[in-house]
């Protein structure tokens, strides 16, 4: 190791004699430069942002503090291991899968598909490895509609299905004649299965990209989750039986529950 | 400043220019570009933003704000929350005595409790709508995949936090959400029993469960969640802003790549 190597690579980096004051560091097309505003519509942060950011802090403040005003939170009698309320719900967030659990059996409602969907979020990233329509609403308008379609479709199979298995129960109707694991574990899920699948397998014949499999499969999933929470915060009364809302026994009412 | 009195004036002055003053506030007025840019640059909060952010991020209809109201309904929680925890006790006896008295003794007991709740259930559904917005709009593509795992472990962290708090005031409500609950956990072939069994600390909804969602409810969760969205916002900064930055540029604009020729091309020169 010499020093003078040193000296010479550090010279050559910046070197000591220049006769050039400046240099060229960027061509742009255009009318000037960026007068008040940057080459790409940009704003300053201060204050646009945070003035935006301070109106929605005042706004979210404000609607939740005049809810509160008006409704109360609400508190039943002390908890007693020994007196079960009826129905008993979980939160309104797990009442979905409380509703599951009345179509199928708890392995597969209470736990292989809430797997499932989770682990359905953690993967999709990974799976649709483009970057077309980064940042634009359903990718483009044949997303939007594949969007579209396949909520109706969820939205009308799904309840008919849930409506369908408590008119004429599969638990019942096999009872004794199949397995419990079919019956309750296997026919169910092929059922949900087929539903959730029909919509990407017309579309993969389609030749969808990725991302229209995954906003059909995504589109199913939220639905779906939209329907059983309905259905099992409002539909579902003393027993945890279908009623219609405003039919319910013993003056439950849902909306105490929250 | 110039409209001001000349004694006034120099009152002014003299605070602003004091040597405390100016180690608060290391800019000057924010009415030019520079001091506006030193607002951002030199403060720790407004420093999660980038000096200038795109018009089009900033569209109402992209993000409905649903991120930011749900750092909100956060901070309202915990406002809320600490307050509610000056009077609550963890344990069975006096877990419901003390909601009672929240409610009828102590000043806006009632009202704060509101508050709690009602952002708790809100905060829920925010988050649930904020992952739908992230991916209909396309933003959990590259690089931001990470990020949307991030936002996959906080939206897990939330409903932690609103299932453990579903338990605290010991009503009947309460108790039997959490059996409910908790009974479908322990549905899980094998370690069904066990996850339970560890949520509860026994065999049942008791004592131990109470202590057991009280610490995840007020200290544990809490404490992942704010970790977590720190990761989160700073990943948004990181990974270049929101989304639509990276979409098409409008018609009259200079396209990014095009000053990344402009650089090559003098860099070749010299
Ligand atoms: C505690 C809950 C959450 C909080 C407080 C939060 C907060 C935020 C904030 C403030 C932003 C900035 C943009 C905006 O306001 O939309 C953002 C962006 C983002 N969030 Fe979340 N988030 C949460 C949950 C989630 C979830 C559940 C997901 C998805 C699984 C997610 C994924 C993302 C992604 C990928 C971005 C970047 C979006 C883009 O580039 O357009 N976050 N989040």
């Amino acid at each position: 190791m010499s020093t003078t190597n040193l000296v010479n690579t550090t010279d050559e980096i910046f070197p000591k004699q220049t006769n050039k004051t400046y240099a060229l560091v960027e061509l742009m097309r255009g009318d000037g430069p960026m007068v008040g505003k940057g080459p790409d519509g940009s704003v300053f942060s201060f204050p646009v942002v945070l003035l935006i950011e301070i109106i929605l802090v005042l706004g979210v403040t404000l609607a939740v503090f005049l809810f509160s005003l008006l409704k109360q939170a609400p508190l039943e009698a002390i908890a007693n291991p020994l007196v079960t309320t009826d129905p008993a719900k979980a939160p309104w967030y797990f009442v979905g899968l409380q509703e599951l659990l009345e179509h199928m059996h708890p392995t597969v409602a209470g736990v292989l598909i809430p797997t499932a969907l989770v682990l359905f979020l953690a993967v999709l990233p990974y799976v649709d490895r483009s970057r077309d329509g980064v940042g634009v609403w359903f990718t483009s308008l044949r997303g939007r509609r594949i969007a579209g379609w396949t909520a109706l479709y969820t939205a009308v199979l799904m309840p008919a299905y849930i409506l369908l298995d408590n008119a004429f129960s599969l638990r019942e109707l096999l009872r004794n004649k199949t397995p419990e694991w079919v019956a309750q574990g296997l026919l169910p899920l092929a059922i949900i299965a087929v539903i959730v699948a029909v919509p990407a397998l017309v579309l993969s014949r389609r030749k969808a990209t990725p991302r229209e499999v995954l906003i059909a499969l995504f589109t199913v999933m939220i639905v779906s989750a939209v329907i059983f929470t309905l259905s099992g915060f409002f539909l579902r009364g003393p027993g945890f039986k279908m009623y219609l809302p405003w039919q319910m026994p013993n003056g439950y009412n849902p909306l105490n529950g929250l | 400043m110039s409209v001001q009195t000349h004694q006034n004036g120099s009152r002014w002055e003299f605070i602003t220019q004091s040597r405390v003053w100016r180690s608060f506030f290391r800019h000057g007025w924010p009415d030019n570009p520079l001091d506006r840019s030193l607002v951002m640059t030199s403060n720790i909060f407004l420093h999660l933003h980038p000096v200038k952010v795109n018009r089009r991020s900033l569209h109402w209809s992209y993000t409905f704000g649903l991120g930011v109201i749900a750092v909100v309904l956060f901070g309202v929680l915990v406002f809320t929350g600490v307050l509610l925890m000056f009077y609550y006790v963890p344990s069975v006896e006096r877990a419901y005595p003390a909601l009672r008295n929240i409610e009828v003794s102590v000043p806006l007991g009632q009202f704060t409790r509101n508050m709690h709740r009602w952002s708790a259930h809100l905060m829920v559904l925010v988050a649930i709508l904020h992952l739908i917005r992230v991916f209909y709009t396309g933003a959990y593509k590259s690089p931001r995949e990470f990020n949307w795992l991030v936002g996959v472990g906080l939206l897990l962290l939330t409903l932690g936090a609103s299932f453990t708090g579903y338990l605290l005031p010991w009503d009947q409500l309460s108790y039997w959400a959490i059996t409910v609950g908790t009974n479908i956990a322990g549905y899980a072939p094998l370690i069904g029993n066990a996850v339970r069994g560890i949520l509860l600390g026994g065999p049942e909804v008791g004592q131990d469960a109470l202590i057991r969602f009280y610490t995840l409810h007020v200290a544990l969760i809490p404490t992942l969640l704010v970790l977590g969205i720190s990761i989160h916002l700073w990943r948004v900064r990181k990974d270049g802003g929101l989304a639509v930055n990276d979409s098409v540029t409008p018609a009259g604009e200079v396209p990014a790549d095009e000053h990344v020729g402009g650089m090559q091309k003098t860099s070749e020169k010299s």
